[in-house]
Parts: structure tokens; C-alpha cells; sequence
């Protein structure tokens, strides 16, 4: 592994009195499956959405291919080539699986109200491009055939492909997974692993947040374990397994 | 490009080619026939139709597709058509169309000046901000006497001329109304088809994931908006030239709400079920006017639209959220499909007797 392409530097965020998290730190370097785990609560969907530039934190900076990205808006986090899934499934409602995934490319394409409004040459270019790129990464996740259907339609393990798809539509360096395995069976699972590993191969890095053990071990390079907004270790997963703090965490809450 | 889109763009296409052939054909066969039971004067209703349909081509961009409310867009109505009846008669010389292009262009910097500071705010704060243009927009047509003539208002408003043609008839001012909203048509189907119709969906069905797929929300919402309130403002220019007059009392809260209701009415997000909102919303009074004539003994308030407008807008709204959020077009749309599909049956069964 090489330069650190995501820099996490004492991050804090306060709702009320509670501290989602705790003076987090860690880098993640081009390239790497990062996964951030712990208990229920623990802060890691927090962790996302101050990435994303939808919570500010209190302190701390998150430093994105060298700059800090603290006080940019979502999309234009996005568009610097870093993008989220969401734990809980966030499709658009009343639109096609194309028309969601076409939704992805939004921060690779540039025409606005008046030129697509006056359907200028530049911007029809543009759109047809869209729609080829959306349909290869349909084909690619395996959900192609289900292009004309209403997203909110598909089985639960495919509107979970569906995001996957919509996210991988802007091209990002950085993948953010939020429980990407949750309600899937274990054939899905299976798919998903082998997804996200092809993905790496291809040079993209991905932070992924999982309660499924057996796929977090079996791809992640390095762990962080958050618990109560605070970073209790840090590793390979095979130090982090045998890690006392981290069975401790685990077993007071319960296992998942 | 793809199949299903394909159909999409050229089932739109095609229906806005079958309404501009209608719009062209009606006012031939629509001369009014004397005698008729209802005094209706479909042209004249026609023009007041387009100039309604403008506002509301542009309300339905903001309510249906950007999930915005606006209950003051009678303002933008008012801005649009007190800028060019001030200039024209001001100023003898002003050319109109430059009145109608200065009309609109205001009400849409003053949505920019209303709608950027409150569509940055998460949640509905637009409701409430228009509501209050609204009311004080009213005000000041009413008071600022010496520009707008006060409650009296607004007369001898030049009619429209461009490049000397004088659009003094009904006629020529229905063909020149309803150019312009097909060409605002043919401008929005482009636009909702576009990533940013896409873009505008995505943020109407959530937000967070419209942000995070790269949708810059509030700037598409303040961009939307603002384009309503020229859309709006074209409107109320229009009106002003075909009138010929104005006073305060076209541009109260009542009219705002029924451009929210001619959206709901006829689809939220259907572009051209806003039409069928407008059309029958602005045929409605004519209609219900003749009923005392049939019906003796009807109540004399009952005869007065404008007494009970709010009350029938309210409770049509009311009824369309409930039974047909999806607006009149679209449960046409259903009910003839289920039509269809009974006749079918019934076919079927006579031809299994056979
Ligand atoms: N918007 C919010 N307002 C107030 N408290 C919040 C908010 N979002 C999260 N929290 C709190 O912050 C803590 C961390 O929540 P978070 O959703 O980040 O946990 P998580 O690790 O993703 O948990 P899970 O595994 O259940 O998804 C929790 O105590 C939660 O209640
Ligand atoms: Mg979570």
C-alpha cells in the first residue's frame, strides 16, 4: 500500500450531550478494503455522513486527496470522487432502476436548466452518454434486465445491487458501504464479496461498515473498531479477532 | 437509446403534436351557438386558460417535481402584470413585448431575492415566505396609489403589439397565448426528461441520497423556483394586455390557491395533466354559473362564484390529496384502462357463447 488517499484526523460530533464521535483518527490508502465496525450506536453511520459532508462535525478535519473537505456541500464531495451507500435502502421512488442509476452520473455531467431545456446537440450528446454508461454498470452488478422497472419494485437484495449500482455510476476513487449485507441471504452475500473484490482489483477503495464477520475478515485489509464514537483498535483482521477490547464490545452488547 | 425511453420521449412528443393540432382547430368549430343553454365563450375561457397555464406549467415544476409549495405565486402574477400596464401606460411609447419580457424577468429576480435565502433551510419554510409575498404584494398594489392607481387600478393598458401586429382580438391573442405555452410545453418536457428532471426527482423522493448522488438540491430548488416566478410573471404580463385593465383584487391569496389547486387537480409532476387542471378549473365558474338557471330557487349567493371560490378550491383539494393524489388525468388514464379491460371481458364472454 501506498499514499493515504482518505485522512480521518480527530474527529468529533456532538448530538447534545453525546458524543456519536469521539476524537476519531485513521487514514485509508489507495486502493485498500477498509472496514469500520463495532456495536449498534456506536457511531459508525455517524462516521459516514460527516465523510459525506451531511453532519459538520464539532472538531477535527477529514482530508480528501490532500484537501480538507470540512464545510463542502454532498454533492460536491461527490463530484471529488467520493460516494456513500446508505445502511438503510434510499432509492428514488416513481423512477426506473435505469432512471436511479442515471441519478449517479449526475456529478459527471455538467448541462443545466437552459441547454437541456433547448435540448442543445452538447447536452443530447451528453445524455445519451449517461444512459450507455448507466445501462455497462447495470450489466456489470447483474441487474440489467430489470432496467424499465420501478427501483422501489425489485427484490430486497437488488434495490441493495440497485444502490450499489446508482453509487458506482460516478466513477468514485472512494466507496463508502454502509451494511451493504444486510437482508441479503448468503448466496447474495456471496455475490456481494466477489462484487466488491472485483471493485478493489480495479484500483477503488472502499470503507466498508458491516455486521457480517465472515465478510468483513474474509476481504477487509485493515480494521477500525469504533464503540461508543471512540476507536478501541485497530488492525489487521487477524489482530483484531484475538483483540480483548474488541470481545469485550462485542459480547456487551451481543454479537450480531 | 433505450426502449423504454425511447416510448417515453416520443409518447410525449406525440401528445404535445395532438394538443397543438387541437389547440389550432378549436376555435373553428368553437364559435359560440346562439341559443345554447351555456353562455360560454370558449375562446375568450381559452385565452384566460393559457395565460393560467403559464403560471401553472411552472408551479408544477416546483410542487410536483421539486416537492416545493408556493401559496403566493399571485404575486409573481401581480409583479408581472403591474410592471408592463405601468410601463405602456406611463410611457406611450414603451413597446409592449419589452413590458411583458421586463414583467416576467422582475418576478423572477424578486423569487431569486424571496426563494434563495429560504429554499437553503431544510423543510417547507417556502410555504410560509411565499404566503407572506403574497399578502404584502397585495398590499402594495393596493396602496401605491400614485403607481398603481390603487383598488381602482390599472386602465387603458395598451393590447400587446409585437412588430406591429396588434393583437387586439380575442383571436389573435388565443393563437399568440397559446404559441407561448406550447413552446413553455415543449421547453418543459425537455427539461423533465433531462439529468435535471432526473436531478428534480430525485431530490422530490429523497433528499439525502438526491445530495449525496451529486444533486446539488438547493441550488436546483432555488433554480426551479425562480423559474415558476418568470413563468408566473409572463402570465400575469399577458393577462395585463389582454384585460386592457387590473386592479388588486386579480391578485389576491384566492388566485395563488388556485393555481395550487389547478396542479393538484390535474397531476402533481404531470405535465400535462397540469393542463387538464387548468382547463378545468378556469371553465369551472362558467359552468357553475348556469346552474341557477336550470335549478329554480338556487340560493342568490350561490350565483356568485367569487363568494365561495376558496371554499370549492379547499375542499377540492382536500378531495384530490385523499381519493386522487395522482390527479384528474391519470385516474381518467385508469379509468379508461379499466374500461377498456371490462369490455374486453365482456367481448370475450359473448364470443365464447358464439
Ligand atoms: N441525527 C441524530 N441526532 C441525534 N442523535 C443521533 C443522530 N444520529 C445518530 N445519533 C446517535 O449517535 C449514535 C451513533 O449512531 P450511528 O447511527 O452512527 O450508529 P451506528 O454505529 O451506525 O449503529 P448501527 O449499527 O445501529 O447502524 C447513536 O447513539 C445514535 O442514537
Ligand atoms: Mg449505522
Amino acid at each position: 500500500m501506498n499514499e493515504s488517499i482518505l485522512e480521518v484526523e480527530e474527529v468529533t460530533k456532538l448530538f447534545g450531550g453525546l458524543a456519536a464521535l469521539d476524537d476519531v483518527s485513521f487514514s485509508v490508502e489507495a486502493g485498500e478494503i477498509k472496514a469500520v465496525i463495532g456495536p449498534n450506536g456506536a457511531g459508525k453511520t455517524t462516521l459516514f455522513n460527516v465523510l459525506t459532508g451531511v453532519y459538520r462535525p464539532n472538531s477535527g478535519r477529514v482530508i480528501l486527496k490532500g484537501k480538507n473537505i470540512i464545510g463542502s456541500r454532498p454533492d460536491q464531495i461527490t463530484a471529488m470522487g467520493m460516494i456513500r451507500t446508505f445502511q438503510t435502502v434510499e432509492l428514488f421512488e416513481g423512477m426506473t432502476v435505469l432512471e436511479n442509476t442515471m441519478v449517479g452520473c449526475h456529478s459527471r455531467s455538467k448541462y443545466g436548466f437552459l441547454s437541456n431545456s433547448l435540448r442543445i446537440p452538447r447536452a443530447m450528446r451528453e445524455e445519451r452518454r449517461i444512459f450507455e454508461e448507466a445501462m455497462q454498470i447495470l450489466t456489470d452488478v447483474g441487474i440489467e434486465t430489470r432496467a424499465s422497472d420501478e427501483g422501489m419494485n425489485l427484490a430486497y437484495g437488488q434495490q441493495r445491487m440497485l444502490e450499489f449500482a446508482r453509487a458506482l455510476a460516478s466513477q468514485p476513487e472512494i466507496l463508502l458501504l454502509d451494511e451493504p449485507a444486510a437482508g441479503l441471504n448468503p448466496y447474495e452475500t456471496g455475490e456481494l464479496s466477489n462484487l466488491i473484490s472485483k471493485l478493489r482489483d480495479r484500483g477503488l477503495t472502499i470503507i466498508i461498515v458491516e455486521h457480517d464477520m465472515g465478510l468483513v475478515m474474509g476481504i477487509s485489509n485493515d480494521i477500525v473498531v469504533l464503540d461508543y464514537g471512540e476507536v478501541i483498535a485497530r488492525g489487521t483482521p487477524d489482530v483484531i479477532k484475538n483483540d480483548p477490547k474488541v470481545i469485550e464490545a462485542y459480547l456487551g452488547i451481543g454479537t450480531e | 437509446m433505450a426502449r423504454r425511453k425511447g416510448i417515453v420521449e416520443t409518447h410525449s412528443y406525440r401528445t404535445f403534436l395532438i394538443v397543438a393540432a387541437f389547440i389550432f382547430i378549436l376555435p373553428i368549430w368553437a364559435r359560440p351557438i346562439p341559443g345554447e343553454a351555456l353562455h360560454m365563450d370558449i375562446v375568450n375561457l381559452m385565452v384566460l386558460t393559457g395565460i393560467y397555464a403559464c403560471a401553472v406549467l411552472g408551479l408544477n415544476l416546483l410542487l410536483g417535481y421539486a416537492g416545493q409549495i408556493s401559496l403566493g405565486h399571485a404575486a409573481f402574477f401581480g409583479i408581472g402584470a403591474y410592471t408592463t400596464a405601468i410601463l405602456c401606460t406611463r410611457f406611450t411609447w414603451f413597446p409592449t413585448w419589452l413590458g411583458v419580457i421586463l414583467g416576467a424577468s422582475l418576478a423572477g429576480a424578486i423569487g431569486w431575492l424571496v426563494g434563495k435565502p429560504v429554499l437553503r433551510l431544510k423543510g417547507n419554510y417556502l410555504a410560509m415566505a411565499t404566503l407572506g409575498l403574497g399578502e404584502i404584494a397585495f398590499i402594495l398594489f393596493s396602496q401605491l396609489k400614485g403607481l398603481t392607481g390603487g383598488t381602482v387600478g390599472m386602465l387603458n393598458i395598451p393590447p400587446l403589439s409585437i412588430f406591429g401586429l396588434k393583437f387586439d382580438t380575442d383571436i389573435k391573442f388565443y393563437y399568440l397565448v397559446w404559441a407561448i405555452v406550447l413552446v413553455i410545453m415543449l421547453l418543459t418536457i425537455n427539461l423533465v426528461l433531462s439529468r435535471v428532471g432526473r436531478g428534480l426527482r430525485a431530490l422530490h423522493s429523497s433528499e439525502v441520497a438526491a445530495d449525496a448522488m451529486g444533486v446539488n438540491t438547493g441550488s436546483y430548488r432555488v433554480k426551479v423556483f425562480v423559474w415558476s416566478a418568470v413563468l408566473a410573471g409572463l402570465g400575469g404580463a399577458l393577462f395585463a394586455h389582454f384585460q386592457l385593465y387590473i386592479n388588486p383584487e386579480s391578485f389576491t391569496f384566492a388566485l395563488s390557491i388556485l393555481f395550487v389547486t389547478m396542479v393538484v387537480v390535474g397531476g402533481m409532476g404531470d405535465i400535462w395533466g397540469g393542463l387538464v387542471g387548468v382547463v378545468a378549473l378556469t371553465f369551472l365558474p362558467s359552468i357553475i354559473q348556469v346552474f341557477p338557471e336550470w335549478i329554480p330557487g338556487i340560493p342568490e349567493s350561490l350565483t356568485n362564484f367569487s363568494n365561495y371560490a376558496l371554499v370549492l378550491y379547499g375542499l377540492l383539494l382536500i378531495i384530490f390529496m385523499i381519493f386522487l393524489p395522482k390527479g384528474l388525468s391519470y385516474g381518467m388514464e385508469r379509468g379508461v384502462a379499466a374500461g377498456r379491460r371490462s369490455a374486453k371481458l365482456l367481448l370475450d364472454r359473448i364470443r365464447a357463447h358464439d
